[in-house]
């Protein structure tokens, strides 16, 4: 036996016995991000499963504050970035997708695709598909009936009066990509591309001292509205599920003069220099797509699912229009004119609204 | 050729480490203060540009640092103020169990989890809190926006307080007690003693716990984060939405650069009035 053959051996014995000890375990390392509160209760059990099931091996990061800021943060880092999949909404999905960092999805390696209505996908100048949709959400203004006396909100135009001095709750600017300020400027003949009588309105709200806290993120809305000396507030629907789920709470998405505001949600695949990590997140994405676990990850949510096969819960009925309803109640705003807002907005709400709040 | 001195060999890697963990950060945050800032897109802008800065003369920012500076100069002072009677008695008390007790309170506050601490302030200071009209005792209605303010300024107190006084506990512990019984021998009472010996020779340390207090208050984010409810915004939070929320990059690192620039000048401007005074 020559020196070559000896070490061979010695290889395949080492190799053949420390085989189970050395072994990789089998399936993907996936990093996945997605929202706090009650969006990653839901997902850690369905993740935990699909481990069981796959051997994939799924990380969860949580989004700090809004969705957008994930873009922010993983802007210096492209393309030596580590996430795979990253739970979005339409503006958010819309900067990424300028940013080109997006992988386009097909329904040939993600079947379950196919039970999603075509209108739900965001797609690239080529037409191609660009994201998972998993949710229908909204934005709505609402009220905690156990805390609001008198007569019943029918218009936000009553957000004025001396009896809501400190009890409003909204986000800043860049949470919800600035819907606030659309919703206001609509209450006053404007919309998103005409902001001004927004703006006119807020600072009318600021400088009347009705609005009592500026949030940032889902868990500090839940948290505001749950205390007790906030009474109304703007915001999503998965944040009002939550609230809803404790207290008596009347959501405005039928208001004759203003409008609620629709959009959705789902997972973006990432780009990567790793074929099978990125076809691993492709799978896992699909998995959520699929009709049961679209129904389930959309039921304590309270959003609708966007699968054909998936069933809403009987709790959110009063959110979502019907499609007669639409065109009166529902608005949905140019996202992406929005997101290139963002920056110019939140420059004037600290300029001119907070120091109004705190002056107030 | 020359030979470096043997103290200089030993000053190096200390200096090496320091230039790489804050010279190489800070210079590159000073490049990228200085580029253009595209709205809507990840992609940065071309060319260099003074606008971040300019755009940081406006009024409200000027406001937003004045108050950063003025709640971290109140808690600084609160702090010196709490921490010294607690720093002495942690030092100087005849009972054994009052030294012990009160330095395990001390390193107790500071190991404590921050989140913990601050949302305990939040249910027990905030507008509906138990302890709420104590905070209104500062004539701010516990039900407007501007409580906040006082919210976080029992945070920062947090923080400051057991660090400013575990470091008068090391200069009260460096006095020597027989200067008081000398000055109680001369006739002085305890309190005299106290006041007219003890805290003059003690005055270089609590100015140094009071800068140390400030530089913790300017460059604290978590507090005004979870206690400012939306409207007590202090320069870091800034910082933080140009950074993590609108990816405006160019604008967070140049307030980070001005606050660089303004904190060192109030610490050592306020560090060269102390020395004038204590000479």
């Amino acid at each position: 036996m020559d020196r070559r053959q000896l070490l061979a051996a010695m290889a395949a014995t080492a190799g053949s016995s420390a085989g189970p000890v050395f072994a990789q375990p089998r399936g993907e390392q996936l990093l996945v991000v997605m929202w706090g509160a009650q969006w990653i209760e839901v997902c850690r059990p369905i993740g935990e499963e699909w481990m069981r099931a796959t051997g994939d091996r799924i990380q969860w990061e949580l989004h700090a504050g809004g969705a957008m800021a994930v873009v922010g943060r993983l802007r210096p880092l492209w393309p030596r970035i580590q996430q795979n999949l990253i739970a979005a909404w339409d503006p958010v999905f819309d900067a990424m997708m300028e940013a080109g960092w997006m992988e386009p999805v097909d329904p040939a390696e993600m079947p379950a695709l196919r039970e999603i209505p075509d209108i739900f996908f965001k797609k690239n100048a080529q037409g191609q598909r660009m994201t998972v949709p998993l949710s229908t959400a909204g934005a709505f203004w609402g009220y905690r009936t156990d805390l609001v006396s008198g007569t019943p909100i029918e218009s936000i135009e009553q957000l004025l009066e001396p009896r809501f001095r400190g009890k409003l709750c909204v986000p800043v600017p860049v949470n919800l990509s600035g819907l606030l300020m659309v919703s206001l400027a609509i209450q006053r003949g404007g919309n998103e591309r005409n902001i001004e009588p927004g703006w006119q309105f807020l600072t009318e709200l600021a400088r009347r001292g009705n609005i009592g806290r500026v949030v940032a993120n889902n868990s500090e809305m839940i948290s505001a509205m749950s205390a007790g000396d906030l009474s109304v507030a703007f915001w999503n629907t998965g944040g009002w599920q939550a609230v809803r789920n404790r207290f008596p709470c009347r959501l405005l998405t039928r208001l004759t003069d203003n409008k609620g505001f629709l959009f959705n949600e789902g997972f973006a695949v990432m780009r990567g220099d790793n074929p099978a990590r990125i076809a691993a997140a492709k799978r896992f994405a699909n998995h959520f797509a699929t009709a049961p676990i679209n129904t389930r990850y959309n039921m304590p949510l309270g959003s609708g699912p966007t699968n054909v096969n998936s069933q809403a819960a009987e709790s959110i009925r009063d959110i979502f229009y019907t499609p007669e309803e639409l065109p009166r109640f529902a608005y949905i705003p140019d996202y992406s004119f929005m997101a290139s807002q963002v920056d110019a907005w939140t420059r004037r709400w600290e300029q001119e609204i907070t120091p109004l709040i705190r002056r107030a | 050729m020359r030979r470096l001195p043997f103290a200089a060999w030993l000053l190096l890697p200390g200096g090496l480490a320091l230039l790489l963990l804050m010279g190489g950060p800070v210079a590159v945050l000073l490049a990228e203060s200085l580029r253009p800032f595209v709205p809507g897109s990840m992609r940065p802008g071309e060319g260099l540009t003074l606008q971040n800065y300019r755009d940081l003369l406006a009024p409200a920012y000027l406001f937003y640092a004045w108050e950063t500076f003025r709640i971290g100069l109140i808690v600084s002072a609160l702090s010196v103020l709490g921490a010294a009677p607690l720093a002495f008695a942690a030092v100087r008390s005849p009972r054994p169990a009052v030294r012990k007790g009160l330095l395990a309170l001390l390193v107790g506050l500071l190991v404590m989890s921050l989140i913990a601490r601050l949302y305990a302030i939040e249910m027990a200071w905030g507008s509906l809190g138990p302890l709420a009209p104590i905070g209104a005792l500062t004539g701010i209605a516990p039900r407007s926006p501007r409580y906040a303010e006082v919210q976080v300024a029992i945070g920062l107190l947090h923080f400051t307080l057991p660090v400013v006084a575990l470091m008068l506990v090391g200069a009260f512990r460096a006095l020597s007690p027989r200067l008081e019984e000398a000055a109680a021998s001369l006739g002085a009472t305890r309190a005299d003693a106290v006041l007219s010996v003890v805290l003059p020779l003690a005055a270089p340390a609590m100015v140094s716990g009071f800068l140390v207090a400030l530089a913790m208050c300017i460059s604290n984010f978590i507090a005004p984060l979870l206690l400012g409810r939306g409207v007590v915004v202090f320069t870091t939070s800034l910082m933080y939405t140009r950074f993590a929320d609108i990816g405006n990059y160019p604008s967070g690192a140049a307030i980070g650069i001005s606050m660089l620039l303004l904190s060192f000048a109030v610490v050592y401007g306020l560090a060269a009035l102390a020395r004038r005074a204590l000479r």
